[in-house]
């Protein structure tokens, strides 16, 4: 293994380094095959007496009109990093690192610039909890028009309405609905509609399917796959593997505010090299095959209180002395997976 | 339906079980919603039996039916041989011997009581031991659950992790030593990684004690890591019941089986796979009358507005359907 890097020297980069801004900017610009690339991210949340470390320096490539999917457990930071590239971040702030989409910068551009030009022009988001998302006193179709008037959309808003509708096949009398008449899997595909509306490139959808039942469920990932095979690109956040699995051309498992591997589905899941990839796949239960599960002792570190070294070395089956290092971020045939045995 | 279980003795029994709430609808007309509508099933001593659905499929109901929190319209329970009631010593009893897992466990702890005061209230209440035993069996419940009992006993719940807290609310429910544990989704809240020690502490202590479990989930991958047999609920009726592996491999039942597959496995191949799912979008039709799915159902006949009668198919398996496609 000679491609040993560091992340810190793979992606040395600080929000303050315009010379180096401007490097990132026209390399990724020059690079057209890739949508989104997320450099270095850190992103904290700073109460009274600690700064919790939710997003911890996130790097990854997505090529052009391919889709993501971040699978980690809760307070893992999936949501954050999420968050952080729609800018809509509360009570924490992104402390360093850029995202550039289709090479434009998501990061380090004004609020009002991002809002005018980038924010669901773009990138747009379906947030965790999308059924309780909708303004139950609003009718659909008020809450649409409101998107619509918020993001100042000069087109035909009708037509616009029409068209986000009819690619998540609602019927348009959902319009005069009020969302306690809609059943969960309707109120989730109005959710949708509503992050399609001005036609983005990349919809961030945080655990879209979590609150509903299975055939629901089955239905609303068959939408965006279809979604998806119009062109869309998608950034599935998930706990869940088997969900992940039905969309997403690269996947990124986080632990603890970091990738800890990322690469194609295929090589991730059929041939995982972190030891917690090993564990997530053996711990998930399978209706066909073995009854046999793997469980894992512990429980994720506090992101408040980190130290140095890899952060699942107290969880780790194949925890080593030098683990209390940082780990090295060994490239792989399709991305990169951060653990010493790689070395 | 009793002889299946010759070998093993039966502990909980439902039969006929019929539950119909009253909604008010608009101009004042009553909507009777059936949410357990002629239910029976039983559980063997020491074993898991599933009770599957989706939501609004009647299994939380069929819960507090049988922990006497509601009120059954028909049918009867019965509980190691004898039916209960409605009476106060019924009541007692089964609420002893038959405890309770919580889905949330953020939310099933009390939050101003320390970790061994929630552990003893169900032994106070049941007046279970002498008064100063039940503290040493409150910390002798906390280390079967696999806590550092000395630690986490002064603890209040914020202190601890979400596996911890659901180790807590098991430890509370085996300490008065029921027969029966009824776990309403007990891991779907918890992280994966955490999920399998869960399930693997309830095994070991069905083991260990022989204690008996009826495992409500919409989540049919665990459920078939958990239970012996399992019961598909559909619309408060049993569509299919029978042996785990049988039923989740091979159902019978065309709901059963869209169930199956709508299940997203970790599989590589999915993404250049389209999933195929055999069910109608659903038509507006009286839920009530014939076969409930028959609306969402690819294989529904004329015969299907009858009601399918819960039929024995051999090898200890019951299905519900006229058609029964293979």
């Amino acid at each position: 293994m000679s491609d040993v890097y560091r992340t810190r020297e793979l992606y040395r980069f600080n929000a303050t380094d315009q010379f180096y801004k401007r490097q990132m900017y026209l390399s990724s610009g020059s690079m057209l095959l890739v949508t989104l690339s997320v450099r270095d991210l850190r992103v904290h949340y700073k109460s009274k007496d600690a700064v919790v470390r939710a997003v911890d320096g996130v790097s990854f490539d997505l090529g052009n009109g391919k889709s993501v999917g971040i699978v980690g457990e809760s307070g893992c930071g999936k949501s954050t990093l999420g968050l952080a590239l729609i800018r809509a971040i509360q009570g924490g702030s992104v402390e360093s690192g850029e995202a550039f989409l289709d090479g434009k910068p998501l990061l380090g551009i004004s609020d009002d610039e991002f809002s005018k030009t980038m924010r669901w022009k773009k990138i747009s988001m379906v947030f965790q909890g999308a059924m309780n998302s909708l303004d139950p006193v609003f009718s659909v179709k008020a809450q649409f028009y409101e998107v619509l008037k918020e993001h100042k959309y000069a087109g035909d808003a009708q037509k616009a309405i029409k068209d986000a509708l009819a690619a998540v096949s609602l019927p348009l009398s959902v319009l005069d609905n009020f969302p306690h008449e809609l059943s969960g899997g309707m109120k989730q595909r109005v959710v949708i509609a509503m992050a399609l509306l001005l036609g983005p490139e990349l919809v961030i959808a945080d655990e879209p399917t979590t609150a509903l039942d299975v055939l629901v469920q089955a239905q609303i990932m068959s939408l965006l796959k279809e979604l998806k095979k119009g062109g869309m690109s998608v950034m599935l956040i998930s706990h869940d593997l088997g969900i992940v699995s039905e969309i997403s051309d690269m996947v990124a498992i986080m632990y603890a505010g970091k990738i800890v591997e990322f690469g194609t589905l295929r090589d991730v899941y059929s041939n995982p090299r972190h030891p917690y990839t090993q564990a997530l796949l053996k711990a998930t239960p399978r209706i066909r095959g073995e009854k046999e599960l793997a469980s894992l002792k512990g429980t994720p570190p506090s992101l408040s209180s980190v130290g140095p070294g890899c952060r699942f070395y107290d969880r780790c089956p194949k925890a080593m002395e030098k683990c209390r290092n940082d780990p090295p971020v060994v490239r792989t045939e399709s991305g990169y997976v951060a653990c010493w045995l790689e070395e | 339906m009793a002889d299946r279980k010759s070998q093993v003795e039966e502990i909980l029994a439902v039969s006929d079980l019929r539950k119909y709430f009253e909604k008010k609808a608009f101009l004042r007309r009553l909507e009777v919603i059936r949410a357990v509508d002629g239910v029976s099933f039983s559980i063997g001593t020491g074993q898991t039996l599933v009770l599957a659905g989706e939501s609004g499929s009647g299994k939380t109901t069929i819960a507090r039916l049988i922990l006497g929190a509601l009120e059954p319209d028909w049918g009867k329970i019965t509980f190691s041989g004898e039916m209960t009631g409605l009476d106060r010593e019924s009541i007692a009893r089964i609420r002893r011997e038959c405890q309770m897992i919580h889905q949330d466990p953020y939310a099933s702890l009390d939050p101003r009581m320390r970790v061994i005061d929630i552990v003893r209230e169900p032994l106070d209440i049941h007046g279970i031991g002498r008064p100063a035993e039940r503290r040493e069996m409150a910390l002798g419940a906390l280390r079967d659950v696999k806590l550092d009992a000395d630690d986490v006993a002064l603890k209040y719940p914020h202190m601890l992790s979400g596996g911890q807290r659901q180790r807590v609310a098991i430890a509370r429910a085996i300490a008065p030593k029921p027969k029966v544990i009824i776990a309403d989704e007990p891991v779907s809240m918890l992280d994966v990684s955490v999920r399998v020690g869960i399930l693997e502490l309830m095994k070991e202590l069905q083991e260990r004690d022989g204690i008996s479990f009826l495992y409500i989930t919409h989540d049919l991958s665990t459920a078939r890591y958990v239970g012996d047999e399992i019961v598909i609920l559909y619309m408060g009726k049993i569509v299919e019941y029978g042996k785990i592996d049988d039923v989740l491999l091979h159902p019978a039942h065309p709901y059963t089986r869209a169930l199956v597959e709508a299940i997203s496995e970790p599989d590589p191949d999915n993404l250049t796979t389209e999933k195929k799912i055999h069910v109608n979008p659903t038509l507006d039709i009286n839920p009530y009358q014939g076969c409930r799915f028959r609306a969402r159902c690819p294989y529904a006949v004329e015969r299907c507005s009858d009601e399918p009668p819960l039929e024995d198919i051999g090898g200890g398996r019951f299905v519900a359907c006229f058609v029964k496609p293979d």
